[in-house]
């Protein structure tokens, strides 16, 4: 009540005590910490907006600046690596000079900016080539890896679709694969939607028996973004090597710097790479085309015919180089990266399950220990994730989270419907520290604890009644 | 790779220094404590290195990466800066009491 009332008395005084013709700011903003006063009065209006009133006799007015906010912002620990990595610092000291002095076109062949900038292009070239194994003229620049899903599926579909008019894929890929299949559905191919076990890994068994004599793709991701697991590339690649005529993609996304790739020892014929999953820029991404034996797709994108035809469009060099630098260094800290990521990873899963129990991993024990996604049983997932608010999690994947529906990897997974809405995704990264594990276990265990004492279900299960017993009656 | 000569203790140190500076002077928590710890960890591993050739090619390496360390330190010096959660000390819980009527 007190600061209303200052308020309006200093409001009078300013306005009293000015000249004209001289620009007063109509209310001096006060900080958070002065602030007593819980609610807004009933007369206050947005802070930026300040209707003239008579009695202000003709005085400009001024915004009121929010001063030095950067430094009272408080970010939340990032733990959302999944969804896309920070761009390392090195990365963006290697993009730099190409947004600054040498921003010519890698197309233009009659001059040195366009020179230097087609050499840098083939350098970063070289280094996404190295980090799979493949050649560098196999390697075709996109915008990203849901371009390159888009330019494998529907390309290779419809380059052979005479003949061919099978395509095999999973339940659990990523919403940009399932989309394709469906739309190539839509122009009359077949679609086999192959399971995955318990643990999310699909059963060789059933690939072989799914192939058919017109089948002309499969494509299988390496890494779950949503829980981790890693297909077994290998097998798969053996499998569509011994059927002539099937191609194998792959979606790398996730998997790219990560976990050894190497497209040859996986017969791999097709790979989606995408740049900000690797410590990289978002925007740019890279597409494996294996040329021997070559595979022959129909380009999405019709133009100068650049990136051997496949990809029409300029080249943004300075992202492009970017990406090439981000495989390298991913490339050199592979090995350190991968350590020290399964050390913090154990971290977390041994602090939460010491303090809580009834906690489930969606997904293999032996999957990508980055991507740690848990189920807390007789908790709310949307009032676990409101409950964090210092720590950037997700319950399953960017893409889906908008909608209410549990997602469906981890419906495919044979989770319950209430598990899958109380998952938790957390990714660890190149980045993460200990003091961020340990905050992290700290605090959902306090907050697990608190929501479980407030849930009356957990009370039953304390008491020993077994809830799929209980018949509820119908209101 | 002859182009650098042996680096001499004193050499290797100095550059230590150079770039643990630059570590920590980066404004982001996160890069700030990976960059002091994979700095750290590089020069005990060059400590223990014994074939002085990998030792020049450690070096090498080391030295092109410092630069860019330190462009890289600039930078989010420029753009970064807020602090996270964890940096941030924990005020202890506020002790609300109840009154007697």
């Amino acid at each position: 009540m007190l600061a209303r009332v200052s308020r309006t008395v200093a409001r009078r005084a300013n306005v009293t005590r000015t000249l004209c013709g001289s620009r007063r700011s109509f209310v001096q903003p006060s900080g958070a910490d002065r602030a007593s006063v819980v609610d807004v009065p009933s007369t206050y209006q947005e802070e930026n907006h300040f209707a003239p009133s008579p009695d202000m006799l003709g005085f400009k007015l001024e915004a009121p600046q929010r001063d030095s906010s950067a430094t009272e912002q408080v970010r939340p620990i990032y733990l959302d690596l999944q969804a896309t990595t920070p761009v390392d610092p090195r990365v963006l000291d290697a993009m730099l000079p190409y947004f600054t002095d040498q921003y010519g076109n890698p197309h233009s062949r009659t001059h040195a900016y366009g020179w230097e900038a087609e050499k840098a292009v083939e350098v970063a070239r070289k280094n996404v080539a190295d980090i799979i194994g493949a050649d560098t003229k196999d390697i075709v620049f996109t915008s990203g890896a849901t371009e390159t899903n888009n330019m494998a599926i529907k390309g290779v579909a419809r380059f052979h679709k005479e003949k061919k008019r099978h395509v095999i894929t999973t339940q659990t890929e990523h919403k940009c694969v399932l989309d394709s299949c469906r739309k190539l559905s839509e122009e009359g191919f077949d679609i086999t939607y192959l399971p995955v076990q318990k643990n999310g890994v699909i059963d060789l068994a059933e690939l072989e028996a799914a192939i058919r004599p017109d089948t002309s793709l499969i494509s299988i991701m390496a890494v779950n973004n949503e829980t981790g697991v890693i297909q077994p590339l290998k097998e798969i690649g053996a499998i569509a090597r011994k059927h002539r005529g099937v191609y194998f993609h792959t979606d790398a996304a996730q998997a790219v710097g990560k976990i050894p790739l190497d497209v040859n020892e996986m017969n791999i014929d097709l790979m989606s790479i995408s740049g900000h999953k690797l410590y990289g820029p978002k925007g740019v991404g890279a597409a494996y085309v294996r040329r021997r034996p070559r595979v022959r797709l129909e380009p999405i994108l019709s133009g100068g015919g650049q990136e051997r035809g496949l990809r029409s469009g300029t080249l943004p060099t300075a992202l492009v180089v970017g990406l090439g630098e981000a495989a390298r260094i991913a490339q050199k800290e592979m090995a350190r990266d991968h350590a020290r990521i399964k050390q913090l990873s154990d971290r977390l899963i041994q602090g939460i399950n010491a303090e809580v129990e009834q906690v489930v991993r969606n997904g293999d024990e032996n999957g990508y220990p980055g991507c740690v996604n848990l189920s807390f049983s007789y908790v709310e997932g949307e009032s676990l994730l409101m409950a964090l608010k210092e720590i950037a999690l997700s319950s399953g994947s960017a893409c889906t989270s908008a909608s209410l529906e549990p997602s469906y990897v981890l419906r495919a997974l044979g989770a319950a419907e209430d598990m899958a809405h109380s998952s938790l995704r957390f990714g660890i990264g190149r980045f993460t520290t200990e003091a961020e594990i340990d905050f992290v276990v700290k605090r959902i265990v306090a907050t697990v604890h608190r929501l479980r004492e407030m849930s009356p279900l957990w009370e039953m299960v304390q008491e020993g009644i077994d809830i799929n017993s209980i018949n509820w009656s119908q209101h | 790779m002859s182009s650098v000569a042996a680096p001499s203790k004193q050499a290797i140190k100095s550059l230590y220094h150079n770039m643990l500076r630059s570590s920590q002077s980066f404004s982001s928590y996160n890069f700030r404590e990976y960059f002091e710890r994979r700095t750290k960890e590089t020069f005990r591993a060059m400590q223990n290195e014994s074939d002085p050739n990998k030792l020049r090619d450690m070096y090498a390496d080391a030295l092109k990466e410092s630069t860019s360390l330190r462009r890289g330190a600039i930078v989010n010096q420029l753009y970064g800066g807020w602090k996270v959660a964890v940096e941030v000390p924990e005020k202890p819980e506020e002790i609300l009491e109840r009154g007697n009527n």
